[in-house]
């Protein structure tokens, strides 16, 4: 099968060579050799990648395949820690500003309510979605999919969850909100006191921890997925 | 250069969702409907269909929006000395001018420099891929890449001002509301995404599939 070990570690190229001749079957044959470049359509042999290699396509450079990384029960940690994270961040308040006596404590929420009766519903649902909501997805989505899948169970797991997966990670920028935070607590800093809280650190380690989840991929997942299970649960 | 192989050519299919690779049946065989992944139920389109179209659509629209986004003030603020409108330079403005030099820079990155640069970019690489263009095919893929890397980053002014909205309300003495240039430069940031999410990168790369049906 996979007979050419990747040259290096990391960026290793691939040389491409004819695939097997395919045996007729019904259905679709699944072919498990080879590798086509989701980018620009090139056929690529499938090598043996070790830990931390990354297979890039020869043509167009991009990144076919990853080495083994983090183990299914790695996944599983990391989302745990994240669901942990998210719920505290989303509870506690991000600043607390002071002016003249008057406290003002600030959450997600309060921004996007604050927003939304400001007349600007369109841009609290973008920040609500793409701050809370879609994160959130990431998280309940890859817990779904991970815990039978840890615990053993029989059942392979459905495909539409990692589909639906795969969009709300387009859409989580919880990284770009964090960021956002810091610039919003340097620009009212002028006019008002302003005290940190624990939603803030909150928000920074879920951006570490969301980070780290997207940088493992799904493709763990994707193995684990019965090659017939598109058929029956096509929408 | 390297003379690469087409998944086409070869009567093979890749998943865009799932990266499973199968045989495509014999053509005309699946004349009648939408050859899907047997893993993920996805449609496994050799081109995303009317990819250029929808992305010059997308294209458009931000083009559009980017005028008032940039003219329109996107917050104001009030105090007991009055009210004051701000625009996305404006804003950037005053980071500049109270000490937060590497903030005003990050927020002119991610507000001005990355749109323009989206835009500029996708229309550069819908133009060549509508005229078959064999320029540059690597640095056009890298191109792409990069503007799916960075495009989400152009929502950091949105989430700046929302906060805002949220952390400053005073009464009389403070406050922050949003404005309709913020609606018009969120647009755009979610039309740039769209249209670099409606481009096939496989369109850098049209030669090898001239001996095939398209699509």
């Amino acid at each position: 099968m996979a007979d050419e070990p990747a040259a290096s570690r990391h960026n290793a190229r691939m040389a491409l060579r004819d695939p097997e001749p395919a045996q007729a079957g019904r259905g679709p044959a699944v072919r498990t050799d080879v590798y086509v470049c989701h980018e620009c359509d090139a056929v690529h042999r499938r090598p043996r990648l070790a830990r931390d290699d990354v297979a890039r396509c020869r043509r167009c450079g991009a990144v076919l395949a990853r080495g083994p990384g983090l183990t299914l029960d790695g996944h599983l940690a990391l989302a745990l820690a994240s669901a942990v994270v998210f719920a505290i961040a989303s509870a506690s308040p991000i600043v607390t500003l002071e002016l003249q006596g008057v406290e003002s404590v600030a959450s997600l929420w309060d921004a996007t309510r604050l927003t939304w009766e400001a007349g600007e519903q369109l841009v609290a649902t973008l920040a609500f979605c793409t701050a809370f909501l879609f994160p959130l997805a990431v998280i309940l989505l890859r817990l779904w999919v991970l815990v039978p899948l840890v615990a053993g169970r029989r059942t392979s797991p459905v495909a539409w969850p990692l589909r639906a997966l795969s969009f709300a990670m387009r859409w989580s920028m919880i990284e770009v909100f964090m960021l956002g935070i810091l610039i919003a607590v340097v620009r009212s800093a002028g006019v008002t006191d302003v005290v940190l809280g624990a939603g803030l650190f909150g928000y920074a380690a879920l951006t570490v921890l969301l980070t780290g989840l997207q940088a493992a991929g799904l493709q763990a997942m994707w193995q684990r997925v019965d090659v017939r299970a598109g058929a029956e649960g096509a929408p | 250069m390297t003379a690469a192989t087409d998944a086409a050519t070869l009567g093979l299919r890749g998943c865009e969702v799932c990266a499973l690779v199968i045989e495509s049946p014999a053509d005309g065989a699946q004349g009648g409907g939408d050859l899907r992944c047997p893993r993920c139920g996805h449609v496994l389109h050799l081109r995303k269909p009317e990819s250029l179209e929808r992305t010059a659509a997308y294209l458009l629209t931000a083009v559009v929006l980017y005028i008032p986004a940039n003219l329109l003030p996107v917050m104001s603020t009030s105090s007991v000395l009055g009210r004051d409108s701000h625009t996305l330079a404006g804003g950037i403005h005053d980071l500049w001018v109270s000490g937060a030099r590497e903030l005003a820079l990050i927020v002119f990155i991610a507000s001005i420099a990355v749109p323009l640069l989206k835009i500029a970019a996708l229309v550069l690489l819908a133009w060549t891929s509508h005229r078959r263009s064999t320029w540059r095919q690597a640095e056009r893929a890298a191109l792409y890449r990069l503007v799916e890397t960075v495009g989400h980053w152009s929502m950091l002014d949105v989430f700046v001002v929302v906060l805002l909205v949220g952390m400053v309300h005073f009464g009389v003495l403070a406050g922050v509301e949003p404005e309709a240039g913020l609606l018009a430069f969120g647009a755009v940031v979610v039309a740039t995404m769209l249209a670099s999410a409606s481009f096939d990168p496989r369109l850098i790369w049209p030669a090898q599939e001239s001996a095939d049906e398209r699509r």
